[in-house]
């Protein structure tokens, strides 16, 4: 189905809502506009999880919790993460750039350390417990220690590690995951369901990895290391099947490797 | 006087936390400290059977923080000459009988009077362990070489970071040197390696400890044990002493034993 409206889009598939809200008008008018359309149409949903796609707008993040709350205020809907498309910002006009750059709040809590997260934040995660971190698209999320067991995050860009990833930790990603050191938790890059992400880690012995909506079990311990030996590996996607290599550089083809089947 | 208030966790059971403790504590009494052992693992205690001190138990920590008993009354004191008290658990209640800071306050009276203030952590990452970790300023994880016991180890470092228990150290416990020698046992440096922490102590498979417990003298008193000797170096490398790491080793011919000696068997067990 899909609701043209001015402001918002509606558009859904299954259990899936996105929200397409209008990018170029005033931020106030379209946050008004868009809670009285959510009062006109509120018959349509009863409650559920929806994502929010704010295409070329550069949304603060006060901005970010005020449309969460008009969102959820109104509708009963939960809003579980904003999308903007980072590629369109090219067409941006160089001096509005400028200007939400100068304007734009500090950066995001960058390590496991704690730290209260900020109000509009509306999850975060904390050490030894799942959560996930808002991230700005197109900007990575370092994490500076080790990630153990039990713990978890879920970020909205790519995340690098620089360190261990621990049997029973898990990283999931909209973007890429980079491990500077031992993958041996479960990753999974490009959880916004794009295939084309890749998880690269200094040795990576995760039993299971997944991309975009791809999942691949690593073969058994006595075949693979007949196969690999040590060294930096990528895994990516080809033909739907989730494949390891020898990483060889960010813009090397690769065609072959190893099959961590579905 | 402030002492220092230590929890020894593991968070899964069976890898020697009760042993470790007993033993820690007996060999910080030994080296002149005072010591005060608290059981935190209320309902299953049995720190009092390894310290061979079953019979004597009148009060328990429960009835401290009940007000009961005064905090003296609970205090049992170690069968042999050194400075060395226990405080059981109670056998009859369960975890959620105390609180984080009840316990807080307990080991904060007891730091006021003794070097040591050693905590026996439950298994398991519940109230009890919470319990136990919010009342301590430093911790010793205990694991075994096994997959298992490791991946519980990792996750309670974790737990402990989050609980800003900064900079745990590591006991690997029932390290079988026989094993090691055929090399059917995981690698130490693995397991230093995936853990990221500083090792405290290497404990080799002693039948020894058994015994000992069984009998009620932690067998750090046994200074021929293997076991023995490794506690007796814990506790000196808890006291701040720099004691080189022994690496265990099956019974072998004189050079190695001398080498052990001197100490250049005594890897670098190094971490990020």
């Amino acid at each position: 189905m899909a609701l043209k409206t001015s402001v918002v889009q509606v558009s859904g598939r299954g259990a899936n809502v996105d929200f397409a809200i209008d990018d170029t008008g005033p931020f106030d008018e379209v946050s008004e506009r868009l809670r009285e359309y959510l009062v006109e149409n509120r018959r349509l949903w009863s409650s559920g999880t929806i994502s929010v796609n704010a295409g070329r707008r550069i949304l603060f993040r006060d901005q970010l919790s005020r449309i969460k709350g008009v969102i959820e205020a109104e509708s009963g809907l939960t809003v579980s993460r904003f999308w903007c498309s980072p590629g369109d910002l090219d067409g941006l006009d160089a001096a509005a750039v400028a200007a939400a750059v100068a304007e734009r709040p500090p950066e995001p809590v960058r390590s496991k350390a704690v730290e209260a997260p900020p109000s509009s934040q509306p999850e975060m995660r904390l050490p030894g417990s799942a959560g996930s971190l808002k991230g700005v698209p197109g900007e990575a999320l370092f994490i500076k220690e080790t990630f153990r067991s039990g713990e978890s995050i879920n970020y909205a860009g790519d995340v690098v590690v620089l360190a261990d990833v621990n049997p029973g930790a898990e990283i999931t990603a909209d973007g890429d995951i980079v491990v500077f050191g031992c993958l041996r938790g479960l990753a999974h890059a490009g959880a916004g369901g794009d295939p084309k992400a890749t998880v690269i880690a200094l040795e990576l012995e995760s039993p299971r990895i997944q991309i975009g909506p791809h999942i691949g079990l690593a073969p058994a311990t006595g075949q693979r290391s007949k196969t690999t030996a040590t060294g930096p590996r990528i895994a990516y996607v080809r033909r739907r099947s989730i494949y390891v290599s020898p990483f060889t550089g960010r813009f090397a083809r690769y065609s072959r490797g190893i099959l961590y089947e579905g | 006087m402030k002492g220092r208030t230590i929890v020894v966790t593991s968070g899964k059971g069976g890898v020697g936390k009760t042993t470790a403790t007993a033993n820690i504590g007996s060999g910080l009494a030994m080296r002149g400290h005072k010591v005060v052992v608290v059981d935190t693992d209320i309902g299953l205690r049995n720190l009092d059977v390894v310290m061979g001190l079953e019979n004597r138990i009148v009060y328990d920590l429960v009835n401290v923080i009940e007000g009961d008993c005064k905090l003296h009354q609970a205090m049992i004191r170690d069968k042999h000459k050194y400075e060395l008290y226990l405080i059981p658990a109670a056998q009859t209640r369960d975890k959620n009988s105390i609180d984080r800071d009840q316990l807080r306050e307990v080991c904060a009276k007891l730091e006021q009077e003794f070097d040591y203030v050693l905590m026996d952590c439950p298994a398991g990452i519940e109230q009890g362990f919470k319990n136990a970790v919010a009342a301590a300023t430093e911790a010793i994880i205990v694991t075994t070489p096994e997959v298992s016991a490791i991946r519980d180890a990792d996750r309670v470092i974790g737990l402990l970071e989050a609980a800003e228990l900064h900079k745990p150290r590591l006991i690997i416990n029932r390290i079988n040197p026989e094993m090691v020698k055929r090399g059917d046992m995981m690698d130490m440096r693995d397991v230093v390696d995936l853990l990221a922490v500083e090792v405290l102590g290497l404990v080799p498979a002693d039948e020894k400890t058994i015994t000992a417990s069984n009998r009620g003298i932690p067998v750090v008193h046994d200074k021929k044990a293997p076991s023995g000797a490794a506690f007796l170096r814990i506790a000196a490398r808890v006291d701040g002493d720099e004691v080189p790491l022994v690496e265990v080793t099956a019974k072998s011919g004189l050079l190695s034993k001398f080498k052990g000696l001197v100490g250049l068997n005594g890897r670098a067990y190094s971490h990020a």
